[in-house]
């Protein structure tokens, strides 16, 4: 378990640092330069050489990558080359947004997809069972900022229950911080959650014709006993899979929610960043996802060990 | 102790089992033999409530007074693992992968009422009485690491922890290897109270019971003490079954039942066997019924042995 668990470190600790390599390279090749950008097309070449100095661009790559990644290790994004303030606050306040936008969603799409799926599963001949894959192939191929502007249409607009947008940080007003993430966390977990009840649905299905359930009965456990002390944990391994992928899907797509319901969360950072042409910010955004990302993946790998003991002494 | 009486299996208009009746006495070893596809598992499956979604009994089972046929699941669920236990064909897969394997074995004693310490000391005591080398570690232990045999042995000593009237074994040692099989199967002969074995090898079957089932298209076809059916074989399938296990001298060929067994639904009416059948008339478009041989004989020559429950259902029966 213990050398499970510090491979898997390994790999994450390197991934990570590989990230860092690339998303630096992919920044560096991308045309433009920060002291030519800053400084505008009248500027003078001893003007932009100067600032170049200031900003440490005209060092070599390599010294600049040490310099930006060591950085990174201390929490220091750098300073912005646009409003010269310094990066790595902005990113940490934005990111505790979008990942309670992400968690929140997430919760509700467990919260729609166990239940629904499982019975989905268990009632697979019937009618009930069968509209609820339907529904959920539905919901499949709706994009979550659609299903957000609806509901902001139907709650926000028609009902006048919800905030249709913005966000209240929970240290100035709890409730009111609750009701402006509602519509979010539904409109990314509603989604999410149809994709899932699908997963969930044929994970069941498939540990309910295992043979180990079959003996569960043999022992005298009923059909929902078995399946509850059998087959839960056996279904959730696969389940699990979908669910980091889900969340990184998510964490992602939550640019596109922050946008459509005006929550100052990284996504929108992120589009600020490349609207106002802030490299170093848009690089530091970038390697936060990316490393976000690579996380989810490390936590799956440990959630796998701790489900699974034919996984803990193998590797 | 254990009844069966006009024992039917169907899935919709598909009859899979039928007519089957028979009975097992405390202490018992019975076995139910034939080809795969002819419903042993099936007649195993209806007795423990345990057929799949769709699948119907009907008929009578009485096991010590109380019917395993047409009851509430509720009420089933009270006698699986206690009163009556089955070992399934797979022991690879038959474990929950997830689950320690004490504490698979203590479950079907906390699940009947055991209090989960004791279930605990007794579950350990279970797997050292079928066998399993130091079975404190192997109640430690998770189903991959151990061997199929060693699971097959856990799978056992769940059947027992509860002490049965009736333990189903289906198959149990099909899977194994054959000196692994061996021990098996002295195990199951000594620890057993009464026993229904299924299997398709005769070889097993001579080895460990005392009455022998013939099944073929979901019927039973033939029935009696082991020596008597396998000495005297009257039913032509059995005969064809029996010839079918011999090792035939080298270099002639192995005698073959002809045809295969046609899929569920397809035996043909009267006889299930006569389409495969060498003796088959146009008599056999009736069904014969399962009786002993002097009452449905009309062609019987010669001394027969009388009285020893011996019974087929054959109209040109082996003589």
């Amino acid at each position: 378990m213990i050398v499970y668990l510090l491979k898997r470190l390994a790999v994450l600790l390197a991934s990570v640092a590989a990230a860092g390599v690339a998303v630096f390279a992919f920044m560096a090749v991308l045309p433009g330069d920060p002291a030519e950008i800053a400084l505008g097309v009248n500027a003078t070449p001893e003007a932009v050489a100067d600032l170049r100095a200031r900003f440490g661009t005209d060092r070599p790559p390599v010294t600049q990558f040490l310099d930006w990644f060591g950085g990174l290790v201390h929490g220091d994004f750098g300073t912005s080359y646009v409003t010269s303030s310094p990066i790595g606050p902005q990113i940490a306040d934005r990111f505790g947004v979008t990942v309670v936008l992400v968690l929140g969603g997430m919760v509700v799409a467990l919260l729609v997809a166990v239940p629904a799926g499982t019975y989905a599963a268990v009632h697979h001949r019937d009618p009930v069972g069968a509209a609820i894959s339907a529904v959920s192939q539905v919901g499949i191929a709706v994009p979550a900022f659609l299903a957000g502007i609806l509901l902001v249409f139907v709650f926000a607009v028609k009902a006048q229950a919800l905030p249709s947008g913005g966000y209240v940080p929970i240290a100035d007003d709890p409730a009111e911080w609750l009701r402006s993430l509602l519509l979010p966390w539904l409109s990314l977990g509603l989604v999410q959650g149809a994709v899932l009840t699908r997963y969930v649905r044929s994970a069941v299905l498939d540990v309910m014709r295992e043979d180990y359930l079959r003996t569960a009965r043999a022992k005298g456990r009923g059909r929902m006993g078995a399946l509850w002390r059998h087959g839960l944990r056996n279904a959730s391994i696969p389940v699990v899979t979908v669910l980091g992928l889900q969340l990184a899907t998510l964490l992602i797509g939550a640019v596109v929610v922050e946008r459509v319901f005006v929550i100052p969360g990284l996504g929108d950072l992120l589009l600020n960043g490349v609207a106002g042409r802030d490299l170093l910010l848009v690089q530091g955004v970038v390697m936060v996802l990316v490393a976000a990302v690579l996380l989810i993946n490390f936590v799956v790998d440990v959630c796998y060990a701790a489900l699974d003991p034919r996984l803990r002494g193998a590797r | 102790m254990l009844t069966v009486d006009g024992l039917g299996v169907r899935a919709g208009d598909l009859e899979l089992v039928r007519e089957v009746s028979f009975g097992i006495g405390p202490g018992e070893r019975v076995g139910l033999i034939g080809e795969s596809g002819s419903g042993k598992s099936l007649t195993a499956l209806a007795l423990m409530g345990l057929l799949p979604d769709g699948v119907t009994a009907s008929g009578t089972a009485r096991l010590g007074g109380r019917d395993l046929v047409g009851v509430p699941e509720r009420r089933l669920k009270d006698l699986r693992g206690r009163t009556v236990s089955m070992v399934f064909q797979e022991p690879m897969t038959a474990l929950n992968p997830l689950m320690r394997v004490g504490a698979q074995v203590a479950e079907v004693m906390t699940l009947h009422g055991v209090a989960a310490g004791r279930a605990r000391e007794r579950a350990a005591e279970l797997l050292g009485r079928v066998r399993l080398p130091d079975p404190e570690r192997i109640a430690r232990s998770y189903p991959h690491q151990l061997s199929g045999g060693q699971r097959q042995r856990v799978m056992l000593a769940i059947a027992l922890a509860n002490e049965p009237d009736l333990l189903i074994c289906d198959e149990p040692t099909t899977a194994l290897d054959v000196t692994v099989q061996k021990q098996m199967l002295e195990l199951i002969a000594e620890v057993a109270p009464a026993l229904l074995f299924i299997t398709h090898d005769l070889a097993v079957v001579a080895s460990l019971c005392e009455r022998v089932l013939v099944m073929y298209g979901g019927r039973v076809v033939e029935s009696g003490p082991l020596r008597e059916v396998f000495k005297h074989p009257r039913h032509r399938y059995t005969e064809g079954l029996l010839a079918a296990s011999r090792l035939p001298p080298r270099g002639t060929r192995l005698a073959t039942i002809p045809g295969s067994v046609p899929a569920a639904g397809r035996f043909p009416g009267g006889c299930v066997f006569r389409d495969r059948c060498a003796h088959a008339t146009e008599t056999c478009e009736t069904a014969p019924e399962l009786t002993a041989p002097e009452l449905t004989a009309p062609d019987l020559t010669g001394p027969e042995p009388r009285g020893d429950g011996h019974a087929f259902a054959c109209w040109h029966p082996r003589r």
